[in-house]
């Protein structure tokens, strides 16, 4: 399956992908100084299908998905690398050229749906003015239009909630709206940040199915940001492990999942409680905090919080950047020996 | 909606009934006797009886108040006055006409006097402060607030005085503010009142200026206007349709107060402009303790906040569908 | 307690009257606060030469007025004020700026004739002459003149002057001055007669035929003549007396009636073609039309001036003064010298003393020897705004005499050694005593300079600030605890008969004697005086009892006479404040062309 390959620093436009981003880098000006959020990222994303970004927060995970709409603020950020949508290049993109693929072709749901959506407007004219923008539709065929929207993300009684607002839904039924919301005007790629993070694990499941649902009748493709590797295992077709705006890992869902290369992953898959292990089993969480990026440290960014700097060599890991090797397929970025990475991971894996 | 319109209603009426009866019994506490100042300068025990006794302050203080509020909705007849017809507030002490007429005849000069400084304010602050924040920490953001720091600081009497000195007086270039009818001469009237309008709204502008940058600044970072700009949006229906919308709660609280006080009288501005309104009214109403002039002016205030109040609780629902009137 | 010896009020009395617009003095206790101009080197009490006021022949009472340098006839004349008038019907007037109008649509049956600058004269208006006194002044007899009428046309009677005094009497009129209805029938006048509109006549006036109307008093009244020509005893047409309407819609007798007026904003005058000049002296009446505006505030009126541009040109104020703020400005400003109007108060203002505590003359005499005179006036608003007063009279108070018993203009900046030689010679060489002042700013100052001033001569000054509203009432008390404190006096007709009867009448609680004078020989001289039935040689027994009872008595200091300032429009002809009003006056008005 090549549906999503993801490489490090390679140049210029490659020639098949959908979304391909290509050696971005962002850094923000603050009161305290230069925060490097995004530091050497590429990736890219294929028609139809899901990619999973996952990381702590403050990885760059959401920042770079601002970036790919322009979202991000203008004055006090710079970005250097390319995002190329198709044949768009969007890092230096005029400001209609953005608004005029915002909600059109690339749409975005965010992590809370209570503020995220306007509470001074009706979910109605939330969703239809989208399409009366770009879609240049009518009023009354905006509305039919939400409603059908709204109907096919399951609200009950779409006809009649269409003029409520949104403090008048539960929080599920506000994820449906903004997924309504996202999905008017048939997008082909949804940046989906967070977006079951607010909701119950039970609405969890669902959104994240409807999300699955609408992808198989649309074919829309799918950036799903999360910090949670159940959702990911559920959702995601390709995974992209950010840790301190650099990717650690990348590969398919069952290389990733599966058979993690990178010390970081593991933590994150150690972190994970499983249905099948004992409930008296303490869960290791990974120590320390993630870096600051103000003053990102040296070398392998992970290396203050990685048990295996030892094994790996203190000299590299502390010094000197790796790279996401291979340059395709499942790729990571530690200087652990390939052998040494499969005993741990075995041993990490057979831990009751 | 008219559940909440009666429960308001009667609460305002028992507050303005509360104020009415502080101030009146609070005049008497004053040791100005109205009755010896309607008596001549040489004033015999009889003459000043009957001055009392024209003014109905023969009777015990409490019949007197209870006197008064019934005039309000059955009218009154007054030893030597006259009838006065409800809603009847009494007649003056000083000029002798009833006080609902000359307060029914100044309040369009104040109406007039609060209702355009108050567009201007309003916009023009508001603009001023959404501008402010769109440009935040650049050069037009700092002249915004530097501008609105020396408005907030400066007093009417000072600008209005030094205005009048020098753009009426030394250099012509406006005519004296005077009152003209709106309905008598729109441009005339706009005219003749454009000078106090600017100078009170110098004074209020700072206010909203200062008001819609912070709120407009925190709208700004809502989640909501950023899913607008997700939308697609454009950046003017971002500002106005999603961000302002947040800013207009605040903005409309200080409005509310900001008009009911000047409803009730602005009193420096009427002054200094010589505008015969509420304001001037009231001020001459204390200085000469004219009863029943002072408790028009003062329930007419109290009346104004209280019914701003309700307009911007109702107000509040219009703008917040989230509000809910109770 | 006689008539007469209520028959004048503190001017600050009407100092918390609504009216008082009219009186500056009033509001503070003392003179207003303002700018300290530098001092010029003119001497403003030579420059004003006090007011003659003399009773007139019948001569001087024909028509038309005795016009000014000048005068062109016509056109409109703009007037602007603070306030509009609180009457219109003459007998509820009392104040002078509303007596000052009523002279453009009221009438009495005598007036004061402005003859030239400072030098008027008690003339018949509506009656022939000043009046015929008998019995010593207890009977007055006035004849009307002919082809006197009223608006309408109709012809003004005696009938009319007999009403216009019984209405007085009814219930409705209260604000009014109350002498003729107390000479008439009783002190407590109200209480004898309850006025026309029940049907009874009041005794006391007859009217033999429609020409003539006679009064009868119950004692000698020499100024009766004087007491007639207020406004407050300005004639109302029988046939036209709507009660209390009238004060709404006066009928006119004078040489303008109301065209239109809006309360409180503004009033339009026109011609009454039934007023002829011939019959009148007093009133010019140049301007066809008056246009006057209410609302204005001082600072506005002088800026108005000040720029003197359009229709300003054409405008003066009846009372406007100068502003405070801007009194420097306009006296140093030689182009504004030609339109400035400038004239001491009428009112007489002392420091009283309690006679009743400070009963040793010699500290009395003293601190009048000691006292900051130059200081105080400084501190007040420099020679522009006021000049030094050394007697208990105004000098426009007929029969004033000058004199000058403690050398207050000789050192105006007070006299220690002269003040220690007097206390050393007296009870108590270094006495305390109690001086109460109005809290205010200009005033805390004045006593400020007072107890520094009095301290070098060893008199220790305990200074006691009272409030400004309550201050009548509480220096008003018999037993007011206090040694020293400010009062104020206006006469309602320029002679003494309305000063020294009431401010050295009866002591009581809310009285006007002050100082609480009750020495026997000095009530006595009043009482003589006042029945002398020859007004000129009453006036000169006024005169030198003031001076008798300053050199012997010495009750007070006499205070700094304050001076009026207005500006006026430069195509206003004619204005001049009147020196016993103190308003400029609407008779010698003209417009400039």
């Amino acid at each position: 399956m090549t549906a999503v390959t993801l490489s490090q620093s390679s140049p210029g436009r490659r020639g098949d992908s959908f979304l391909s981003v290509q050696d971005l880098h962002i850094s923000f000006q603050t009161e305290d100084g230069v925060v490097r959020a995004v530091d050497g990222l590429s990736f890219e994303v294929e028609k139809g299908t899901t990619l999973g970004i996952v990381g702590e927060s403050g990885s760059g995970k959401s920042v770079t998905n601002l970036a790919i709409l322009g979202l991000h603020n203008r004055d006090r950020t710079e970005i250097h690398g390319e995002i190329w949508f198709e044949d768009q290049e969007l890092t230096g993109a005029s400001r209609t050229a953005l608004e005029g693929l915002r909600g059109n072709r690339i749409a975005m749901i965010f992590q809370d749906p209570l503020t995220s959506l306007s509470p001074y407007h009706t979910v109605g004219r939330q969703i239809s003015e989208v399409y009366r923008k770009h879609k240049g539709a009518s009023k009354k065929e905006a509305r039919d239009r939400a409603i059908e929207m709204l109907e096919r993300v399951g609200i009950p009684n779409a006809r009649t909630r269409v003029d409520d607002y949104p403090h008048h839904f539960s929080g599920g039924m506000r994820q449906r709206v903004m997924i309504a919301m996202a999905l008017v005007c048939d997008p082909d790629l949804l940046i989906a940040d967070e977006p079951t993070t607010a909701l119950d694990v039970t609405v969890q499941a669902q959104v994240l199915d409807l999300l699955k649902d609408l992808q198989q009748q649309t074919g829309t493709s799918i950036i799903l940001i999360t910090h949670d590797l159940g959702v990911i295992a559920r959702t995601a077709h390709q995974v992209l492990v950010m840790y301190a705006g650099r990717a650690a890992e990348r590969g398919t869902v069952r290389e990733v999942l599966g058979e993690a290369r990178h010390p970081y992953t593991w933590g994150l898959l150690s972190s994970v409680p499983r249905l099948g292990s004992p409930v008296d089993v303490p869960l290791t969480p990974i120590r320390g905090t993630p870096p600051s990026m103000l003053n990102p440290p040296s070398g392998c960014p992970f290396h203050p919080r990685c048990e295996y700097v030892r094994l790996a060599g203190p000299e590299l890991c502390v010094h000197q950047r790796p790279d996401l090797s291979p340059a395709t397929g499942h790729g990571d970025a530690c200087y652990l020996t390939p052998k040494q990475k499969q005993e741990t991971f075995a041993q990490i894996k057979g831990r009751p | 909606m008219l559940r909440f319109l009666t429960r308001r209603t009667l609460g305002a009426a028992v507050i303005l009934l509360i104020i009415a009866a502080v101030t009146f019994f609070l005049f008497f506490a004053v040791p100005a006797d109205p009755a010896r100042l309607a008596c001549g300068k040489v004033c015999p025990p009889e003459t000043l009886a009957q001055a009392r006794h024209n003014l109905g302050m023969d009777q015990p203080i409490f019949v007197q108040f209870v006197t008064w509020l019934a005039g309000i909705f059955v009218g009154r007849d007054y030893e030597g006055l006259g009838h006065c017809p409800a809603p009847c507030l009494g007649f003056s002490f000083v000029n002798h006409a009833p006080v609902f007429e000359t307060i029914t005849d100044r309040m369009p000069v104040t109406i007039s006097l609060t209702l355009g400084s108050a567009v201007i304010f309003l916009l023009f602050g508001v603009g001023t402060g959404i501008v402010a924040a769109l440009n935040q920490g650049k050069a037009l953001d700092k002249i915004a607030s530097v501008s609105s720091l020396i408005g907030a600081s400066v007093q009417i009497y000072f600008v209005g005085t030094l205005a009048m000195y020098f753009l009426v007086y030394q250099w012509n270039i406006i005519a004296r503010p005077r009152y003209v009818p709106f309905t008598d001469n729109p441009l005339e009237w706009a005219y003749g009142l454009l000078l106090p309008w600017v100078v009170l709204a110098i004074i209020f502008t700072a206010n909203y200026t200062r008001m819609a940058r912070s709120t407009m600044v925190e709208q700004l970072s809502e989640d909501y206007v950023r899913t607008a700009r997700a939308k697609g949006m454009s950046a003017r229906t971002v500002i106005l349709r999603f961000a302002l919308r947040g800013t207009l709660t605040p903005i409309a609280t200080i409005f509310g107060i900001d008009v009911a006080t000047l409803i009730g009288g602005a009193i420096i501005t009427e002054t200094t402009f010589s505008l015969q309104g509420i304001g001037r009214l009231s001020i001459q109403a204390v200085l000469n303790s004219d009863l029943p002039m002072l408790m028009a002016t003062v329930l007419l205030a109290a009346a104004a906040i209280v019914v701003f109040n309700v307009i911007v609780d109702a107000l509040y629902a219009v703008i917040d569908p989230r509000v809910r009137l109770s | 307690m006689s008539a007469r010896t209520r028959s004048a009020l503190a001017v600050l009395a009407i100092g918390s009257l609504a009216l008082t617009a009219a009186c500056s003095k009033g509001n503070a206790g003392g003179p207003p606060a303002g700018s300290t101009p530098s001092a010029t080197t003119t001497n403003l009490t030579e420059l004003f030469a006090p007011a003659k006021v003399t009773v007139g022949t019948a001569d001087d009472s024909n028509g038309p007025a005795i016009p000014p340098e000048g005068v062109v006839k016509g056109g409109t004349v703009n007037m602007i004020d603070r306030d509009d008038y609180p009457h219109f019907d003459p007998g509820r007037v009392y104040d002078n700026v509303t007596g000052n109008f009523h002279e453009l649509i009221t009438r009495q049956l005598t007036g004061y004739k402005r003859v030239a600058t400072g030098d008027y004269k008690v003339v018949g208006d509506l009656a022939t002459d000043a009046g015929q006194s008998s019995e010593g002044g207890k009977t007055w007899k006035f004849t009307l003149k002919d082809g006197v009428k009223w608006q309408d046309g109709s012809a003004i009677t005696s009938g009319d002057v007999k009403w216009t005094m019984e209405r007085l009497f009814a219930p409705f009129i209260t604000e009014g001055p109350p002498y003729i209805q107390q000479w008439l029938t009783q002190e407590d006048y109200k209480k004898a007669y309850g006025g026309p509109y029940s049907g009874k006549e009041l005794d006391g006036i007859e009217t033999p035929d429609d020409k003539t109307v006679v009064f009868h008093f119950t004692s000698p009244h020499a100024d009766a003549n004087y007491a007639l020509a207020m406004t407050g005893y300005g004639i109302v047409p029988k046939a036209k007396d709507t009660k209390e309407k009238y004060d709404k819609e006066p009928v006119s007798s004078g040489p303008y009636i109301i065209a239109k007026h809006v309360v409180d904003k503004s009033m339009d005058l026109e011609r009454n073609p039934n007023w002829d000049p011939a019959s009148d002296p007093i009133r010019g009446a140049y301007p066809d039309k008056w246009h006057l505006e209410f609302g204005f505030q001082a600072l506005q009126v002088t800026d108005r001036f000040i720029a003197d541009t359009g229709d300003d040109k054409k405008t003066f104020s009846f009372y406007g003064h100068v502003a405070a703020e801007r009194t420097q400005q306009v006296v140093e400003n030689p182009d504004l010298q030609s339109r400035l109007l400038k004239q001491p108060s009428p009112y007489g203002d002392y420091y009283y003393f309690n006679l009743d505590r400070m009963k040793d003359v010699k500290i009395r005499q003293a601190i009048n020897y000691a006292w900051p005179t130059q200081q105080i006036m400084q501190i007040s608003g420099g020679p522009a705004s006021s000049v030094i007063n050394t007697t208990i009279l105004n000098p426009s108070v007929s029969g004033w005499q000058d004199y000058d018993a403690f050398g207050m203009k000789q050192h105006p900046e007070g006299d220690i050694a002269k003040a220690k030689e007097l206390l050393a010679q007296s009870s108590n060489p270094t006495p305390t005593i109690v001086y109460g002042y109005n809290d205010t700013p200009t005033e805390e100052r004045i006593t400020v300079a007072i107890k520094n001033q009095l301290a070098k001569a060893g008199v220790k000054v305990v200074a006691k600030p009272m409030n400004t509203k309550t201050w009548y009432d509480a220096t008003g008390k018999v037993d007011n605890g206090l040694d020293m404190y400010w009062g104020g006096w206006g006469a309602d007709w320029p002679t003494a008969a309305t000063v020294f009867p009431v401010i050295f009448g009866p002591v009581h609680d809310g009285g006007y004697n002050q100082s609480h004078l009750k020495d026997p020989a000095i009530t006595a001289e009043i009482k003589r005086i006042e029945a002398l039935p020859d007004a000129a040689e009453a006036n000169k027994a006024w005169g030198e009892l003031d001076k008798k009872i300053m050199e012997t008595v010495t009750p007070l200091v006499p205070a700094l006479n304050n001076v009026g300032l207005q500006l006026h429009g430069s195509l206003v002809g004619g204005a001049e404040i009147d020196p016993i009003s103190w308003v400029v006056s609407p008779n010698t008005i003209f417009v400039k062309q």
